[in-house]
């Protein structure tokens, strides 16, 4: 495996050229500062660009071209990145070698066509996206967003978010908001469009078993129109307020069988080291998996839920802890996940714990390896968050002690405590 | 060991039957990090009543003992929990139950050795107690309430329950709540004996692995096992009439946007090919008159009548194959009058169909990067052709839009059912 990086004018092309697959992904990244009310138009611009282009005006005819090239897969993201907004277009197929010779330059074609040839309208000297078209993306937006409610697990997380610091970067929901959405119409989607050719930070990355020159060619000639100049970037990490001294506990009615509890915690100032890895030992250690005190206790022991689970954050120096139970038992979880993260403090864990914790994380560093799209995201993290490389994650992990899993479980707080209840929960 | 090619895939096949009867395929891949072993018995929730070799009696079981079993698999008379053994080691393991089978699984770089002899060991060493049986049964009622809160899992049961009338594939896996309270460990007993004998089990492992030192390990750890003599399992076999238990179901949930499943349950007996042959086609057939690439999608999208594509699942049981269509709209009765229309004709283009066999030859290709994909395609080929299929492509290639024409000229779409979500 080789990686290399070339910095443009307007652009940073990451090329990473190895043998293991018989694919070829190539993504392109937009990334500005995180606004709440761009975020909306940020998925509007997905939907509308991954719909239709000039060429192939209409979905349909996107998903039979996407077939001849020999099933490509394509698609749109749009994530949170910390004080960041990140957009990204991607394209997966399959190497010449096992197709036919000329795909590898329709396929990056196929990619620039989605992006730099929307499906526009030209009236009197006004351009706007394709009207029905626009419909399409608009009707889909609004059904996701509108759905997005009935995904309790992440329906749950994101109330938790919001009662934690509302109006922050830490509870924007990453998929979008109705009122703004309301805002869009073709003709200003189509701006911002324009402004994102102009304005964002852009990086290219290429993954796969390809000749860096022919790559750097074709990506020339197809990237030419971005006229960005390369600004450069500031840190994504948050640093949020300080917990509450007495938790805040909300209660929120569904008609829903199965009640969902979300403790929300907030992290102080941690370290560098204390963030990249220690908080990944702790978390691991907590409720990451069914080997976890969380698993082994909550669920195991006392039989009062099928999932619960930590998950940290550290862009945003939170960790979360869900799971599903029924509401009649919403103290007694509530007091024994309490009593877990007080072990945690009180040293009251195994080396054997720290153990199984770090050599969790270096195997899935390992297997990291195998997978084009994890292997994208490890260098999306190098160049957007300084994460460290491979070789010395698997330096430091090994680096953390006891000592410093309990430093940081003190500085681990419970701030909310979110329980979205069932109507229909009735006691047995 | 045999050692076959599984062709244009660049990958080989190494595969034994063992004296007890269990069956080991290995599909070597040095080129990852990874490894990824499966340990699976041909025994799910559609299984009820069964009997054993020459006994006539036939044996009871309640339902969602299948999936009761797989979670107190990980149960050790040791104590030493199996995720703690895997964990250990850095690995993750897992398992879980569909309708005809019940996997058990781990992944992971390191110790493979430790972990395919402890995979084995604990699946082959039951310990169920009163105690830890009844502890179970929380939990469990936790994993079906969480499924109940799900829109789209419940039309899936909807449709299932509704489309067929005896055969058990109808009940969820978990089994109902009261089902799952009056599971006994002597329920689970008669299951274990029965279904995880070696005979009726077998073993995938895909990854960066030694072929001939994972046999040797294998038939070292079952060499002084004793299974007892090999017997032959007879299950019920049932009645199932073609036509669908209910035709039209409305429930009402706390959603935002209105969902429906429609089930077409279609007789395959009279086909006289192997049924998931005409599963293919049929998969085939309304990917291309209902699929991302049709005109009826472009239709619905541009009434605004859908705004996501119809997800479109194929269940099968030995005599009919369910064709499950799930979608979201807001005016539920305009889109299923569409759907109609278009399953009048049932035509396929020439052109639409090879470019469909062309998306399913790429997907091979795909899929051999991947050792979990890998496996997952072995698992299925055991499970629905007893052998494992060494060339996709040919298997593709025979494909024939005049087989697809006979097979539709014969089904009859008119027998469906209808599961409607409303909002409350």
């Amino acid at each position: 495996m080789k990686y290399s990086k070339t910095s443009t004018y307007s652009y940073n092309l990451h090329i990473i050229k190895t043998n293991k697959f018989k694919t070829v992904t190539v993504k392109i990244n937009f990334k500005r500062k995180l606004k709440k009310e761009e975020i909306t138009l940020r998925n509007m611009i997905i939907n509308m660009l991954c719909d239709s282009t000039l060429n192939y005006p209409n979905k349909r005819l996107m998903e039979i071209q996407t077939e001849e090239l020999y099933e490509l897969y394509y698609g749109g993201t749009s994530y949170l990145s910390g004080k960041y907004n990140i957009i990204g277009f991607d394209v997966t197929f399959l190497n010449e070698e096992y197709t036919e010779k000329g795909m590898l330059d329709k396929s990056i074609n196929f990619l620039a066509d989605i992006i730099f040839n929307p499906n526009i309208e030209r009236k009197s000297n006004r351009t706007k996206f394709n009207e029905e078209s626009f419909q399409i993306a608009f009707s889909n937006l609004k059904n996701n967003i509108m759905a997005s409610r009935e995904n309790l697990d992440n329906y749950s997380r994101i109330r938790m978010l919001e009662n934690m610091e509302p109006n922050s970067y830490i509870s924007y929901r990453g998929f979008g908001y109705l009122e703004d959405l309301e805002k869009i119409n073709s003709e200003n989607l189509y701006k911002y469009y324009i402004s994102i050719l102009n304005s964002d930070i852009i990086d290219i990355f290429v993954i796969g078993n390809v000749n860096e020159r022919h790559i750097k060619r074709i990506i020339e000639q197809n990237f030419s129109k971005i006229k960005t100049l390369k600004k450069p970037s500031e840190s994504h990490f948050v640093m949020p307020k300080r917990p509450r001294l007495f938790p805040k506990v909300i209660k929120e009615k569904q008609k829903i069988n199965q009640s969902k509890l979300v403790i929300g915690c907030k992290i102080s100032k941690m370290t560098d080291f204390e963030l990249r890895y220690v908080l990944n030992v702790y978390s691991y250690i907590l409720g990451g998996g069914p080997d976890s005190k969380l698993f082994k206790t909550v669920r195991e022991k006392n039989s009062l839920c099928y999932t619960i689970s930590s998950v940290s954050q550290p862009l945003n120096s939170i960790l979360t802890i869900n799971a599903g139970i029924d509401k009649k038992n919403f103290k007694k979880t509530v007091e024994l996940i309490k009593k877990e993260m007080n072990d945690m403090r009180k040293n009251k864990f195994s080396n054997d714990d720290i153990i199984k914790a770090k050599i969790t994380y270096v195997n899935s560093l390992k297997e990291l390896e195998d997978n084009p799209q994890s292997l994208l995201s490890l260098y999306a993290g190098i160049e957007y968050l300084k994460s460290d490389d491979l070789e010395y994650r698997f330096n430091k992990i090994n680096k953390v002690t006891h000592e410093d899993v309990v430093k940081l479980a003190n500085k681990i707080h419970i701030d909310t405590i979110y329980l979205l209840e069932g109507e229909s929960d009735e006691e047995k | 060991m045999k050692k076959n090619r599984l062709e244009k895939l660049d990958l080989d096949l190494y595969s034994e039957v063992l004296d007890n009867g269990l069956q080991v395929y290995i599909v070597p891949k040095d080129n990852v990090n990874g490894i990824y072993a499966t340990f699976t018995t041909k025994f799910g929730s559609a299984v009820k009543e069964f009997s054993k070799s020459r006994s006539k009696e036939m044996i009871k079981v309640p339902l969602g003992v299948a999936h009761f079993l797989e979670h107190k698999m990980f149960e050790q008379k040791n104590g030493v929990d199996p995720f703690t053994f895997f964990s250990e080691r850095g690995c993750d393991a897992n398992a879980n139950t569909s309708n005809y089978k019940t996997t058990y699984l781990f992944s992971g770089a390191n110790s493979f050795e430790d972990n395919l002899n402890y995979l084995i060991n604990y699946v082959q060493e039951p310990y169920f107690t009163d105690e830890n049986v009844e502890k179970e049964k929380g939990i469990i009622e936790q994993e079906i309430k969480m499924y109940e809160d799900e829109p789209f899992f419940k039309i899936y049961d909807g449709v299932i329950y509704n489309s067929f009338c005896v055969n058990p594939i109808k009940y969820p896996i978990a089994g109902t709540i009261d089902d799952v309270y009056s599971i006994t460990k002597e329920d689970l007993y008669v299951c274990y004996n029965t279904f995880y004998h070696p005979s009726n089990m077998f073993l995938v492992i895909t990854g960066n692995v030694d072929p001939k030192e994972t046999i040797n390990l294998i038939k070292i750890n079952q060499e002084n096992k004793d299974f007892g003599e090999n017997f032959k399992i007879k299950e019920k076999e049932y009645d199932e009439p073609n036509k669908v238990f209910k035709e039209l179901e409305k429930v009402k949930m706390d959603i935002e946007v209105r969902k429906a499943g429609l089930g077409y349950k279609i007789d395959s007996s009279k086909f006289k090919m192997n049924i998931n042959d005409v599963k293919s086609y049929l998969s085939m057939l309304f990917d291309i008159k209902l699929g991302s690439t049709s005109m009826l999608n472009e239709k619905l999208k541009k009434l605004d009548l859908i705004t996501n594509n119809i997800d479109i699942t194929l269940v099968n049981t030995d005599k009919h194959i369910l064709v499950i269509l799930i979608f979201e709209s807001e005016n539920i009765e305009e889109c299923i009058k569409l759907i109609e229309e278009e399953l009048i004709n049932l035509d396929v283009p020439k052109e639409a169909f090879e470019r469909k066999k062309k998306v399913k030859k790429s997907n091979c290709i795909y899929r051999s990067d991947n050792i979990y994909s890998i496996n997952n395609k072995i698992v299925s080929n055991i499970m629905n052709y007893n052998e494992v299929i060494l060339d996709d492509y040919k298997k593709i290639d025979e494909l024939n839009i005049d087989t697809l024409k006979k097979i539709t000229s014969k089904i009859d779409l008119s027998n469906k059912t209808a599961y409607i979500i409303n909002k409350s």
